[in-house]
C-alpha cells in the first residue's frame, strides 16, 4: 500500500504555545514531551536496514542453495507499514472539538453583545452635569434628593431620626 | 434681558459653576448601575427644543457686572461707542437732576468698589483655580463610576475575543497529534525492517562463522592425527638405525 514515508514531525511548538492558556501549560508540556519520545524512538532506526552482502555469504556458506534462497526470500518481501487506526479517530475527536468550539463561540460573541450593549446604554444616558435633580432622583432615588421626605442636616444616616444604631442602641 | 443677576459672577476670572448636587454619601461606585435613562414622553421634540446644557462659565460681563448683551444691544445702532455713551448720558442724568443722591454712602461706596475690585484681582484667580479643581475631583468621581463600568466590559470583551482566539487553536493541536502519530507508524515501519533485516544476518553469520570453525577444527585435528600417525609409525627398528645414524654423523661433525 503506497504509505507516506516521513523523516521528520513538523509541528509549530511556537504557535501552539502562543494559544495555550497559562493554566494548560503543564499539559502542553507533557504533550510535546511524549511526541518528542515518539521523535527519538523513529529516529532510533535508519530509514532503510543496510544492504546485504551476499556475495561474501556466497562464498562462505557451505549450505548448497541456502543464500541463494535466503536472497530470493528477502527480496520478495514485503513488509507492510502500519495500520493506521487512529486517524479516524483523531478525526472525530476534531469534530467534537469543532462542534464545541462554535459552540462556545456563539455563547461567546452572545456575552460580547450583551457587553456591548451595556457599553452603549452606558454611553447614551445624560452625562451628570446636563442632569436636572429631579431626573438624578429618578435614576438614583437613594442619592438624590427627595422632596416628600426631606432629610435633616447634616444628612448622614446617623442624623436621621429613627436610626437604630450606634452606642445608644439597645444591646441584645 | 433681566434673567441674568448681574452680581452673580463678581469674581474677574472665570470660576465653573459648582454642580449643586446634595448626595447623602457621594460614594462614586453605587452610581453606576443605576443609571438608566429617564423615561421622556413621546410628545417631546427634542429637535426643536433640545435638552439644555450645563454652562460652565457664567455669562460675560464688562467692567465686572454689566452682562455684555447690554452692550452689543446698541452695536446695531449706535457701533461701539453707544452703550458707553448711553451710560454716561445715563449716570449725567441721574447725577444732574439729583435722582442718584450723592450723599455719604456714596462716597464710601466708591471706597468699598476700589478695594473689593483690587482684592478680586489680586485674590480672585487662586480662588477661582482652587474651586475649579475640587469641581473637577466631584465631577470625576461621578464620571468614574460610569467610566469604570465601560472599561471593565470593554476589557471582558477584549478576553473573549482572545479566548476565542485560543480555543480555535486546537485544529493545530489536532495536527500535532496526527503527526505523532505518523511518527509512531514511522517508527514501528522501521523497527520492523530493521528486525528482519537482523534475524536474515544472523542467520546467515551463523552458517558462516559454522562454516568457518568446521574449517578450523578440522585443520587442528588433521594435523594432531598426522603427526601421531607418524609417531606411530615410527619402529623400534627405524628409531635404532635413526639414533645410530645420528650418533655417526655427530662423530664425523665433532672430527671436523
Amino acid at each position: 500500500m503506497a504509505a507516506k514515508r516521513i523523516t521528520n514531525i513538523n509541528i509549530d511548538w511556537t504557535a501552539l504555545a502562543d494559544r495555550v492558556p497559562e493554566a494548560q501549560r503543564p499539559l502542553l508540556a507533557a504533550f510535546k514531551a511524549k511526541s518528542d519520545g515518539y521523535l527519538r524512538r523513529m529516529i532510533a532506526n535508519p530509514q532503510q536496514p543496510p544492504k546485504i552482502d551476499w556475495s561474501y555469504y556466497t562464498s562462505r556458506v557451505p549450505v548448497k542453495g541456502m543464500v541463494a534462497d535466503f536472497q530470493k526470500q528477502y527480496d520478495a518481501l514485503a513488509i507492510p507499514y502500519p495500520k493506521d487506526t487512529y486517524t479516524s479517530l483523531i478525526d472525530a475527536q476534531e469534530k467534537e472539538a469543532l462542534k464545541e468550539i462554535a459552540e462556545f463561540v456563539k455563547a461567546s460573541n452572545a456575552r460580547i453583545a450583551s457587553y456591548e450593549e451595556e457599553v452603549k446604554r452606558l454611553k447614551s444616558l445624560v452625562p451628570f452635569e446636563n442632569m436636572t435633580m429631579e431626573e438624578f432622583f429618578q435614576a438614583y432615588p437613594e442619592q438624590g434628593f427627595d422632596p416628600k421626605k426631606p432629610t435633616f442636616w447634616p444628612h448622614i444616616p446617623e442624623e436621621q431620626p429613627g436610626y437604630k444604631g450606634g452606642p445608644e442602641a439597645p444591646a441584645h | 434681558m433681566f434673567s441674568r443677576v448681574a452680581f452673580s459672577s463678581a469674581v474677574v476670572q472665570p470660576c465653573r459653576q459648582l454642580l449643586a448636587v446634595r448626595c447623602a454619601a457621594t460614594t462614586s461606585s453605587s452610581h453606576a448601575a443605576a443609571g438608566s435613562a429617564v423615561a421622556e414622553s413621546p410628545e417631546r421634540d427634542l429637535t426643536n427644543f433640545p435638552r439644555p446644557v450645563r454652562a460652565e462659565l457664567p455669562g460675560k460681563v464688562r467692567m465686572g457686572f454689566i452682562p455684555d448683551e447690554w452692550f452689543t444691544f446698541f452695536y446695531k445702532k449706535t457701533g461701539v461707542t453707544g452703550p458707553y455713551t448711553f451710560g454716561v448720558g445715563l449716570m449725567t442724568y441721574l447725577f444732574s437732576k439729583e435722582i442718584y443722591v450723592m450723599e455719604h454712602e456714596f462716597f464710601t461706596g466708591i471706597s468699598l468698589a476700589i478695594v473689593v475690585a483690587l482684592l478680586i484681582k489680586k485674590v480672585g484667580p487662586g480662588i477661582a483655580t482652587f474651586a475649579d479643581k475640587e469641581i473637577d475631583k466631584i465631577e470625576s468621581g461621578f464620571k468614574e463610576s460610569r467610566e469604570s463600568v465601560v472599561r471593565v466590559h470593554e476589557e471582558a470583551i477584549a478576553s473573549e475575543k482572545q479566548e476565542q482566539w485560543r480555543a480555535e487553536g486546537q485544529t493545530l493541536l489536532f495536527q500535532a497529534k496526527r503527526e505523532n502519530v505518523a511518527a509512531q507508524l514511522e517508527a514501528a515501519y522501521r523497527e520492523r525492517l530493521m528486525t528482519v533485516y537482523n534475524e536474515v544476518k544472523r542467520r546467515l553469520d551463523y552458517q558462516a562463522e559454522r562454516e568457518n570453525i568446521d574449517r578450523r577444527i578440522g585443520q587442528k585435528h588433521m594435523v594432531s592425527w598426522i603427526v601421531s600417525n607418524v609417531l606411530k609409525s615410527i619402529t623400534p627398528q627405524q628409531e635404532k638405525e635413526s639414533l645410530q645414524k645420528c650418533i655417526t654423523d655427530l662423530k664425523s661433525l665433532a672430527k671436523a
